[in-house]
């Protein structure tokens, strides 16, 4: 079966990704994986700028780097696994599905790419360890997981509660049309109040195919209120969503050749940097 | 894409920064010795050293791995320079880059899986020693002066990192440079200076192709040169590579590094310098000193070229003393010492390839043919000991007057003499049954030599039966693969 993979590193965020996973792990009705990778922190040399080599010079240096290492990696195993077990202690008691936990060495993306096929949702938070107390910045991991994941992504800001309504922005285009198909189709955001918005853009019938849409909504008994504006897609949205307090964010990603996702994924950034409310984002 | 070169550059700023500025140190001097074993102009070395540098640190496939111009590659060159000059070796050095570049499409970086630990080990000890062998020119018929010099510079090589606090701040090499020559130039002794060896960089180089005739006969003075440059240039930069792989715990991509080594190859040529690969020594220094991006190589190559050209005058004065302490100290650093105290713990065998490569190479003067051999050696040593995985059990059985021989094991051309020496053809048989359901057949020497059995004992009035043919001889077609397939991995053992 698959699962909610829940990324979790000890930041201020954990709490907020674990609320998330509980809530999307009822809601899917799918298990729980939590997942933590332990990156490797490069090392920067022993701050030794003799430059001097002697007998044994490689296999000593070796050694020290070695041996560096492997303090490092014992104990981020250890902080690791006493996380993993907290955070599992914590849902097993809120879940009815189960909840499973999983460490892997290396980049988050790569681990997640490497369980993709067990993978319904992931969940992470929106800013890691390194960030501190400063949220605002996006985590380093997280354009990367954007660009690598192949399934939906929920981004949690630094609490999370259940949300009552979402706002998806519809642009006439077909990733917006398959965007919408997948909030049909999947069960996450069943029940919740929908906010169709369009900003008025060039795409030609962009009306007609508004309101295709909200029908389409409708039919599957979506609580739904559709808005069409004008101005500056970014403002308008960000404007949209303080007046109507909306919960929760659904985007697509980023276009799909690597040079649109350069150019074109601005405003969908833009989105991802300033938003304090949760996001999906879908594939 | 754009994370990765935030990754390879920017991730190790003041790392980056500061070993590149040791490892430049250290390359002047290198750069500068290895030119004089190639029997050209300091200049030519050290343009190459920055090229290589600078090019290497955009196009490599190893972060955090220095090359430059190094003595493996000096000393293929100097007949080259000696019958031709210079020009010729510009032109062989672009070729080079041709031929790594070549190599890197082809993706031949795989093929070093066949360069055996033993001979990885007997190369880096070889030009440990061709590198120590070159400095003793600088080290006969030389007044008592140069002999205390080297060995005050050696002394604070070694022993200034061990002074509390700056000890370690400062690159050493660099003081002994320092020191020896402020001696040299106070005392007024006359000895050897850098200014003595040839020209120095007094501008940035530039852009110059080689003065040759665009000729057959060109490429055929050049090409025996080039491919071999190309070689030990390519294998340099893989176990130089595959070094610092071990030590920052980190992978690289070894067919972009021989790319990367034939772009800068081609650079260094267009630009007046000579062909160059991947240091061994260089690189542990880069990662002692805590360079792990591209970045450090770049620093290296430009700070480089700043003293060089700015400097000249004092660059001049470097007694050549000094540099020889800075060359033993190379050369010591690059010797594998471990080899040297596991020679008991390794089976004799190793032992031999190890020190046949060395020997190889030194007598030569060429790491190309040392490694050949090398491989050639623990090929043989390892086909010989696969031919002993092989056994002839056989039982007779009286009514029949019928004997059953079961081959297992591995029958290719070193075990089929073996093979047909374990039937007993003199014994008066009237059935016999060859079993090689647990045998493999490697190749065609093996099928023969069957076949050899089969007819001896028709002669010998036998009928014979074989079982187990199909299986043993799916071994015999080239693209029998197992790979990683477990089953097929445990047919191999486990019979069929």
């Amino acid at each position: 079966m698959t699962k909610i993979i829940t990324c979790v590193d000890g930041s201020a965020m954990t709490t907020a990704v674990t609320n998330a996973a509980i809530w999307a792990s009822n809601k899917l009705d799918k298990p729980i994986l939590f997942l933590h990778t332990i990156e490797k922190e490069q090392q920067h040399g022993a701050d030794n700028y003799s430059g001097a080599i002697g007998l044994g010079a490689r296999s000593a240096l070796l050694q020290e780097l070695t041996e560096l290492d492997e303090q490092r990696g014992k104990l981020a195993l250890k902080l690791g696994k006493e996380l993993l077990e907290r955070v599992s202690k914590q849902a097993q008691d809120c879940v009815t599905q189960k909840v499973g936990s999983m460490q892997r060495h290396g980049e988050l993306a790569d681990a997640i790419v490497d369980i993709e096929d067990k993978t319904r949702l992931i969940v992470i938070g929106r800013s890691g360890m390194e960030h501190g107390d400063n949220y605002s910045a996006l985590g380093s991991n997280i354009e990367t997981l954007l660009r690598k994941a192949s399934h939906p992504v929920m981004l949690i800001p630094e609490t999370f509660t259940q949300p009552t309504s979402f706002m998806v922005a519809y642009d006439g285009r077909q990733t917006a049309d398959n965007a919408l198909q997948r909030v049909i189709d999947g069960g996450l955001l069943h029940g919740l109040h929908c906010h169709l918005v369009s900003v008025k853009n060039n795409e030609t019938n962009l009306e007609e195919k508004f309101i295709a849409a909200q029908q389409k909504l409708k039919e599957k008994g979506f609580d739904l209120t559709a808005s069409f504006v004008e101005g500056d897609i970014f403002d308008s949205l960000m404007d949209y969503k303080q007046k109507h307090k909306i919960d929760l964010i659904v985007m697509g990603a980023f276009g799909h050749s690597k040079l649109r996702q350069f150019f074109l994924g601005s405003n969908t950034l833009k989105m991802l940097e300033r938003s304090k409310v949760p996001m999906v984002v879908l594939r | 894409m754009l994370e990765h070169i935030k990754k390879d550059w920017l991730s190790n700023i003041r790392g980056d920064v500061l070993a590149g500025i040791v490892v430049a140190l250290a390359l002047i001097p290198e750069a500068i010795a290895f030119s004089i074993i190639a029997g050209v102009d300091p200049k030519v070395g050290l343009y190459a050293s920055f090229c290589i540098a600078v090019i290497i640190a955009f196009v490599g496939g190893r972060p955090g791995m220095i090359s430059a111009a190094t003595g493996a590659m000096a000393l293929l060159m100097v007949t080259l320079v000696k019958d031709h000059g210079l020009e010729y070796l510009l032109a062989a050095t672009l070729l080079t880059g041709v031929f790594q570049i070549l190599a890197g499409f082809l993706k031949l970086g795989g093929l070093m899986r066949f360069v055996s630990r033993s001979v990885v080990t007997g190369f880096v000890n070889a030009l440990a020693i061709l590198i120590f062998m070159a400095q003793l020119p600088e080290l006969t018929n030389v007044t008592w002066h140069v002999y205390a010099m080297t060995t005050i510079g050696l002394g604070i090589i070694y022993l200034f990192p061990y002074v509390p606090k700056i000890g370690k701040m400062i690159p050493s090499p660099l003081l002994c440079i320092v020191a020896l020559t402020i001696a040299a130039m106070f005392l007024g002794l006359d000895i050897r200076t850098v200014g003595d060896m040839g020209d120095l960089p007094d501008t940035l180089p530039i852009f110059l192709w080689p003065d040759v005739p665009l000729n057959l006969n060109t490429l055929m003075i050049i090409l025996p040169y080039s491919l071999g440059l190309a070689v030990v240039g390519l294998l340099e930069s893989m176990m130089t590579a595959t070094i610092v792989d071990d030590l920052t715990d980190t992978s690289s991509d070894k067919n972009k590094e021989c790319k990367g080594q034939g772009i800068a190859n081609i650079g260094a040529g267009l630009f007046g310098g000579m062909a160059g690969c991947a240091m061994i020594g260089q690189s542990i220094i880069n990662v002692k000193s805590g360079g792990r991006g591209r970045l450090s190589a770049f620093v290296a190559g430009m700070v480089l070229i700043i003293m060089v050209v700015f400097l000249d005058d004092w660059v001049q004065q470097i007694p050549m003393a000094a540099l020889v302490a800075v060359m033993i100290m190379v050369s010591i650093g690059t010797f594998s010492w471990s080899s040297i105290k596991d020679l008991r713990k390794h089976p004799m065998s190793s032992n031999i390839v190890m020190i046949t490569t060395v020997i190889v190479v030194v007598a030569t003067h060429n790491l190309a043919i040392g490694v050949l051999v090398g491989v050639l050696l623990a090929t043989l040593f390892f086909s010989n000991k696969i031919s002993r995985i092989m056994a002839v059990k056989s039982h007779y059985s009286e009514p029949e007057n019928k004997r059953t021989y079961e081959v297992v094991g591995q029958v290719f051309f070193a075990s089929a003499e073996q093979f047909i020496n374990a039937f007993d053809f003199k014994e008066a048989l009237e059935n016999v049954v060859i079993d090689l359901t647990h045998a493999h057949f490697w190749d065609i020497t093996a099928v023969t030599s069957l076949d050899k059995v089969v007819i001896k004992f028709r002669r010998e009035g036998a009928t014979v039966n074989i079982v187990g043919m199909n299986e043993a001889t799916a071994t015999v077609v080239d693209e029998f693969g197992i790979h990683n397939d477990p089953k097929e991995v445990k047919k191999m053992f486990g019979g069929h």
